[in-house]
């Protein structure tokens, strides 16, 4: 993972040295900057900071390496669920929430609680029955 | 894959509250007025408790997922020996803290609607409900997501690693919305 996590710490550092530049050129006078580049260093640091954490209790990946081979990938990566149609529930439920916001609480009221029931069915629509994942 | 897709989300969501931050310091620099009237209302020994409590949810959180990373997600004993209790249990006590530290903003936003600040009656009572209030969102969002993590161990048999993996994924939610509102509470609170 040393490739990842070294290029977002390169990239955190570059938002450290913009942001201490805008500081300064501006006199500290604006805030908006500051606090946008310190912060964009601060969402470099925690990917970078994540994948470091993660690369050294991994052991050396085949892309580590360099006699590695792509066959070499090949196993299990996980369970990525073949169809659903609970993703279409949740977001036609949560525009009810959103809509209502912009026209009138009522919708909030009635669409609040098909997003929790829309929610729910997407949770735990693999986390139920016999064939639990 | 899971982990670090949640990582890549709340470092977005890091920038969602940069914004909020922004904008706090922005007007706070063009109104200086404004704040030395209107930050006294704010009650900073009560803040500061509440602060502690979700403080240390995020120790029950983590308890809990040390049990889950081991695969206990109900507890092994009786009820009252906490140190056999399993993810279940440690969720559950962080839910309560979470819950009360919402409920104590509650109150505290009637507090201040007491004092006359309300959302629309001048920028600090917009700027000090938009971004404690977007906050508080983001806990009740936790809070609901804690119940379906703590659901799904009754809805199934076995205790998978696809489980484990959403408990600690939660539990990085919890930790990020926690130190995001200790930066909060030191930039409305504490620095005024």
């Amino acid at each position: 993972m040393k490739v990842e996590y070294k290029f977002f710490v390169i990239l955190s550092a570059f938002f450290l040295i913009v942001g201490t530049v805008y500081g300064v050129t501006t006199e500290w006078d604006e805030p908006v900057g500051p606090v946008g580049l310190y912060l964009c260093m601060g969402l470099c640091l925690m990917i970078g900071g994540f994948l470091w954490w993660t690369g050294r209790k991994l052991d050396t990946r085949p892309e580590d390496r360099l006699d590695g081979e792509i066959s070499d990938v090949d196993g299990d990566y996980g369970f990525f669920s073949p169809h659903s149609y609970w993703p279409l529930a949740v977001a036609a439920s949560a525009a009810v929430v959103f809509l209502g916001l912009a026209i009138g609480w009522w919708m909030v009221f009635i669409g609040a609680p098909l997003v929790a029931l829309a929610a729910t069915g997407w949770v735990f629509e693999y986390f139920h029955g016999d064939h639990a994942i | 894959m899971t982990s670090v897709g949640t990582i890549v989300w709340l470092s977005s969501e890091l920038m969602f509250f940069a914004g909020l931050f922004a904008m706090y310091f922005t007007i706070r620099s063009v109104s200086p007025e404004l704040w030395a009237d209107k930050t006294t209302a704010l009650n900073v020994p009560y803040a500061a408790g509440n602060t502690l409590i979700l403080v240390i949810s995020s120790v029950w959180c983590q308890l809990g997922v040390f049990r889950a990373e081991n695969g206990h997600p109900v507890r092994t004993g009786k009820l009252l020996e906490i140190g056999k209790w399993g993810m279940r249990e440690w969720y559950v006590l962080t839910y309560i803290f979470g819950a009360v530290f919402v409920s104590g903003q509650v109150k505290e936003y009637a507090d201040m609607v007491h004092e006359g600040i309300t959302m629309s009656s001048d920028a600090y009572g917009s700027v000090f409900y938009m971004t404690t209030g977007f906050h508080a969102l983001h806990v009740t969002g936790g809070l609901l997501a804690f119940l379906m993590i703590i659901g799904r161990t009754f809805t199934t048999r076995r205790y998978t690693h696809t489980q484990a993996t959403g408990a600690i994924v939660t539990s990085y939610y919890w930790h990020f919305v926690d130190v995001v509102w200790i930066a909060l509470f030191a930039t409305i609170y504490l620095l005024q």
